[in-house]
């Protein structure tokens, strides 16, 4: 088989077996080591939170993938690909301006989103303070779904977050939350649950670039789209499709509705599939 | 302590520790009901092992197969299983080389299933040839004008590449993506699996090729041997587009059995209609080529080495209701199922389709093995008699009981089916709608 093997012979089927499966071999080899020296390079340089905000986007369902512009009405149907980044995105400022149609109130069900506030899709928000730092919360719906946490760990002040990256966890009836921070920046203070904020949050950058982050009637029909799930995702499994009979979200829904699968309407609600 | 999480998909009690190692929101029997199911399993694999030690400590001569009988039940199951396992590298070439996006929904497990069948061959093989430990003498010592030393090499190389491929599958399970290293390992691999997808179908379009093209040359047995194209008899393209028009069937089919199992639907049915429409057309083509194959082999080959084509089928057992069952009742039946648009709507008929079509190539394996060895090749030669016995069966049962078991904790553990947690979340969309 090889040239320093008894009975190999310099002969074309011989040379023409070696080369194809020596060039399989290494092709497979190579490929094992560009992706062990790239995962080297990722994990060095510090990106795993955004390798994983990306893994877990990827895995997101298609009816979770829904454009800010579909949902205010701006156009009909459109997926993002850009892991909930306009920043990076083509078509978000073409589309940015045009006229919203989303008519849905959201305090039909009794829930609070001030309009002086920006969103996260992973059920936070975001407040500009006068003096140049940002203040993160947890969202109305994002409070009633957890209700009272069992613990919530919180970066400490000196911390650096990324957009989509970890901000901070929750724990609740033994499922952990992971809550993804809306913006870059470095953690000035720390609040929780019963304080105004969770994150006191200086911005990466000479001014922070909050274009990403969801305002106006994109909430709306996002809190809608929201809804819906919620909805979907609290029906026993083979139940039948009911109509609504009105009425206001409760303040604890895991203590209220405790039969559901909350660790999935978690990682759905969330954004940690 | 541990605590006990009522699991409410299906209303039963997973340990939070072990709910940790099953994806979110994917609904799993519990614990119990899970090692019921396992124990049968595990007693296959146990009496297999037995039989193996069996036959590596006392040689074949434990088993039925002897010097004019070689090739046995277990040469039939590799083939086979070979064959069947072309899923994997065929739904590679569909989602990575064609962009079909719908498959993505079934690759994971058409992997798994892929990456079972060729371990399982593997594995048979090391009992059959046996001495193990001097596996690599085929490596270092090859005969190069055998075409099993070509398919040595691409069955190695290639459980390989189904290792690569089930790497990441296993490392996106929900403890371990916890684990930064395994998350940013398990991304980077994946974003290369269209070249290991590449890699998988020059090799799997080789090794199946020659797999036939080893029957296809056997001038001594002249049921066998066919005509061809420059070094490649007719039976090298055969093999490789049966293999490639069942591996969707056979996906299907295991698709549908845990449905079945586990009372869940786990795919849409349109990733159904586009593996069946693609069976149908592959189907189709391998029948109609297989026919012309037949009318070549009757009429010219068969004939020129002395044989009229009857005298193959006048032994009863291998008659020509054998030529009729592969080329008709296992060809162009369900690639006429298959191909029909109203009829592949209908969820039972694709089920028979595919299990008619993955018979049909089993059929045509086990004719290629234990069929031409029967058959005599000198005018005095007789009619060879061959029945496997218990060590041969529990050899067998062994790769088989391994399948299910790993296949089991696949399901289990890993996320084989991206579209679960979507059709059990849209009610509207699992309501059973007739379609007209």
């Amino acid at each position: 088989m090889f040239p320093f093997v008894d009975g190999f012979h310099w002969s074309f089927g011989h040379i023409l077996f070696l080369s194809v499966f020596g060039g399989v071999l290494a092709l497979i080899g190579i490929t094992l080591m560009v992706s062990l020296r790239r995962s080297a390079r990722a994990a060095l340089s510090g990106q795993s939170e955004a390798i994983r905000w990306k893994s877990d986007f990827h895995d997101l369902a298609a009816n979770e993938l829904s454009c800010r512009h579909e949902l205010a009405g701006r156009v009909e149907h459109r997926h993002c690909h850009n892991e909930f980044d306009c920043r990076k995105c083509e078509t978000h400022p073409k589309l940015a301006n045009a006229a919203a149609t989303s008519e849905f109130d959201v305090s039909t069900y009794g829930l609070s989103y001030p309009s002086d506030r920006l969103y996260h899709r992973g059920q936070t928000w975001v407040k500009r303070e006068d003096d140049g730092t940002l203040t993160v919360g947890l969202t109305d719906l994002g409070q009633r779904l957890m209700g009272r946490p069992d613990s919530v760990e919180l970066p400490a002040a000196g911390e650096l977050l990324h957009a989509n990256g970890q901000g901070w966890t929750m724990m609740r009836n033994g499922a952990r939350v992971r809550l993804l921070s809306p913006v870059d920046g470095e953690v000035l203070e720390a609040g929780g649950p019963d304080q105004d904020f969770y994150l006191r949050i200086k911005p990466a950058g000479a001014q922070a670039n909050l274009t990403h982050l969801l305002r106006g009637a994109e909430v709306s029909g996002w809190v809608r789209s929201q809804l819906e799930r919620l909805q979907i995702l609290t029906t026993p499994e083979g139940a039948k499709p009911s109509l609504a009979d009105g009425g206001v979200l409760m303040e604890d829904l895991p203590k209220a509705q405790p039969d559901a699968d909350w660790d999935k309407v978690y990682g759905e609600m969330f954004l940690e599939p | 302590m541990a605590t006990n999480a009522v699991d409410p998909g299906m209303g039963i009690r997973i340990r939070a520790g072990e709910r940790q190692w099953i994806g979110r929101g994917l609904s799993r029997c519990s614990p119990a009901v899970f090692a019921a199911w396992m124990a049968p399993w595990l007693a296959l694999l146990g009496a297999g092992v037995y039989a193996t030690y069996l036959c590596l400590s006392q040689g074949l001569g434990v088993t039925n197969l002897d010097n004019r009988f070689g090739f046995g039940l277990w040469i039939f199951l590799d083939l086979a299983v070979i064959a069947l396992g072309a899923g994997a590298f065929f739904s590679g070439f569909l989602l990575y080389i064609m962009k079909w996006k719908e498959i993505k929904a079934i690759i994971s497990s058409a992997v798994v299933l892929g990456f079972l069948c060729y371990s399982g061959a593997v594995a048979v093989l090391a009992v059959d040839v046996g001495q193990p430990l001097r596996s690599w003498f085929t490596f270092w010592h090859p005969n190069v004008h055998s075409m099993l030393t070509e398919v040595t090499f691409c069955i190695t190389c290639y459980l390989v590449v189904l290792t690569v491929e089930y790497t990441p599958i296993i490392l996106k399970n929900r403890r371990l993506k916890q684990v930064p290293s395994c998350l940013v390992f398990e991304w980077e691999l994946h974003k290369l699996i269209p070249v290991l997808a590449g890699i998988g179908c020059f090799l799997s379009f080789f090794h199946q090729g020659s797999l036939g093209g080893l029957f296809g040359v056997m001038r001594g047995r002249p049921f066998a041997f066919r005509e061809g194209f420059a070094i490649w008899p007719s039976t090298f393209f055969l093999f490789v587009l049966s293999a490639a028009a069942v591996g969707p069937s056979f996906v299907i089919l295991t698709t549908k059995l845990v449905e079945w199992i586990t009372s869940k639907r786990l795919v849409k049915a349109a990733v159904y209609h586009t593996l069946a429409r693609t069976t149908g057309v592959l189907l189709t083509a391998y029948v109609a080529l297989k026919s012309v194959d037949t009318l070549v082999w009757l009429n010219s080959t068969s004939a020129s080495a002395g044989f009229a084509p009857w005298e193959y089928y006048s032994w009863k057992p291998f008659g020509g209701w054998i030529l009729f069952a592969e080329i008709v009742v296992f060809g162009m039946i369900p690639a006429l199922l298959l191909l029909s648009k109203r009829l592949r709507t209908r969820s039972g008929i694709v089920t028979a389709g595919a299990l008619l079509a993955c018979t049909g190539v089993v059929l045509n394996r086990f004719v290629m093995t234990i069929q031409t060895l029967a058959l005599p090749t000198l005018s005095f030669d007789p009619f060879l008699t061959y029945m496997p016995n218990w060590v041969e069966c529990a050899v067998f049962g062994m790769v088989i009981a391994y399948a299910v078991i790993v296949y089991s904790l696949s399901y289990r553990y890993l996320n084989l089916f991206p579209q679960e947690k979507e059709i059990a979340a849209d009610i509207v969309e699992v309501a059973d709608v007739p379609v007209r």
